[in-house]
């Protein structure tokens, strides 16, 4: 495995947080040489210097994607920790539905729901699943707008298409559910159109403006400031709070925390789990 | 050390003796059966990790069916085909049914042995990142109980102190009485 030197270290881990908002600790140069040195080997790059400089000078920013993909953890799981989904279903998705019920039965109950980090689509699929397992045949009186978003094109790619391979999908969906909402083609399973057709995906640095995002009801950030720094998270969930409506709910991951990060939301508990909610 | 337990399924006696001689002694446990019913009963009653199963077989079930039944009972079950040169066509077919892979007759073992090894390499690998996982989900759960309650407790504090902040600014009220009222929210 091709060694970093420190100095190269030192660039590195400044182009992948400019690139991913990713910090990665230098002291760990482990991490860069397993997650990168097969890269840089490719491509015939013979330091992780000629890597960064060819990854500059890439036009098409191939190689930044490749890079991205490398670094940032897709370990995600649909239901993956049952509360946030118990949470969802019991309470948030009730209290959301109450506040936003249209003044005429004619009309539809629109709620928008964002998973910002979404992976392959796992949660944002199990989003899904949840409504429809709360809603069944009600849902046609509501218009949900459900966005995936991720900083890895292959991740956005994998959840647009909707295919896991059985290790991917078998934990965590009971056996009923996966069959209800998934075909299965060989050891893969795909996610059936109706559930697809729900949700949209797409490419977004977290680390960059939101604009065109509109207000969000519902936003998951689960697990992915963990990877930012302290000034990168207070900017970011400072970016959240201005896209989620007054009355709207932030769900972060279980062993996450807002203190010293973001003051304009306060945490309330619902049974095991804790959600977020604008001052 | 080979702990696989694989189950043979063939009507051909002689090539069920010398799969089972071959397989016992490079230490994996063996199970035969010669045809796709016997097969069914065995994987209904034994844990078996891999099938190896002809293709073409007597009967009304041969390997095609012997991968459904098997694949029902249990999806972590491998199965590979064993299939003459002519009918590759159906052994391709079998993979996309979930079928692990296929060899061709006449059996070569290096090969047998090298995709064997490949599933028992695959399930120790699955069964460490399982275990990883579960340590994960234990350590996060009590992570996540410890951070909640730190996190509630803060909001109370910030909320307490909000409170008193915005009493003690109050112009419109008389010092000593905002001092009281401060006093009072704090020790409740």
């Amino acid at each position: 495995m091709l060694k970093i030197t420190a100095e190269e270290l030192k660039i590195i881990a400044q182009y992948i947080h400019e690139i991913s908002g990713i910090y990665l600790d230098q002291s760990k140069s482990y991490l860069f040489e397993t997650r990168l040195g097969s890269i840089a080997e490719e491509l015939g790059c013979t330091s992780y210097r000629a890597l960064y400089d060819k990854a500059r000078r890439d036009p098409a920013k191939l190689i930044e994607r490749q890079i991205i993909d490398a670094i940032s953890t897709n370990e995600t799981l649909f239901f993956r920790d049952t509360s946030p989904f118990d949470l969802l279903k019991h309470k948030i998705l009730p209290e959301i539905i109450d506040a936003r019920a249209p003044r005429s039965p004619l009309l539809k109950t629109n709620i928008k729901i964002w998973s910002s980090a979404s992976s392959t689509g796992q949660e944002l699929y199990s989003i899904a699943i949840t409504l429809q397992e709360l809603l069944g045949t009600q849902m046609a009186k509501f218009n949900f707008s459900l966005l995936g978003t991720d900083i890895s094109d292959t991740a956005i790619k994998q959840a647009s298409y909707g295919k896991y391979n059985k290790f991917e999908i078998e934990r965590g969906l009971p056996r009923q559910t996966l069959q209800k909402h998934f075909t299965l083609f060989g050891d893969t399973w795909k996610v059936k159109d109706e559930l697809r057709g729900m949700v949209n995906f797409r490419k977004l640095n977290l680390m960059l403006p939101f604009t065109g995002l509109g207000k969000f009801d519902i936003i998951f950030c689960r697990n992915v400031a963990i990877y930012f720094t302290l000034e990168d998270r207070k900017k970011l969930f400072n970016k959240i709070a201005d896209c989620l409506a007054d009355d709207g709910y932030l769900i972060i991951g279980s062993t996450e925390s807002l203190t010293g990060i973001c003051s304009r939301f306060i945490p309330k508990r619902h049974l095991r789990a804790i959600f977020y909610q604008k001052k | 050390m080979n702990n696989l337990t694989i189950l043979v399924v063939d009507d051909d006696p002689v090539i069920r003796r010398l799969l089972e001689q071959r397989l016992a002694k490079e230490n994996y446990t063996v199970l035969l059966a010669e045809d796709g019913h016997k097969a069914e009963n065995i994987l209904q009653g034994n844990h078996v990790d891999v099938v190896l199963t002809d293709l073409m077989m007597p009967g009304d079930i041969g390997g095609i069916e012997v991968i459904d039944i098997a694949k029902d009972l249990n999806r972590n079950i491998e199965v590979i085909l064993i299939t003459a040169h002519s009918s590759i066509d159906t052994a391709v077919e079998a993979m996309k049914k979930g079928a692990a892979d296929y060899l061709e007759k006449p059996i070569n073992f290096t090969e047998l042995f090298l995709r064997l090894e490949k599933i028992a390499t695959m399930r120790s690998i699955l069964r460490s990142a399982e275990d990883l996982r579960q340590a994960m989900d234990v350590t996060e759960t009590n992570a996540a109980a410890t951070i909640q309650n730190l996190e509630l407790a803060v909001g109370n504090i910030q909320h307490k102190l909000d409170t008193i902040e915005s009493i003690l600014t109050d112009d419109s009220i008389d010092s000593d009485i905002r001092v009281t009222n401060a006093l009072n929210i704090l020790l409740n």
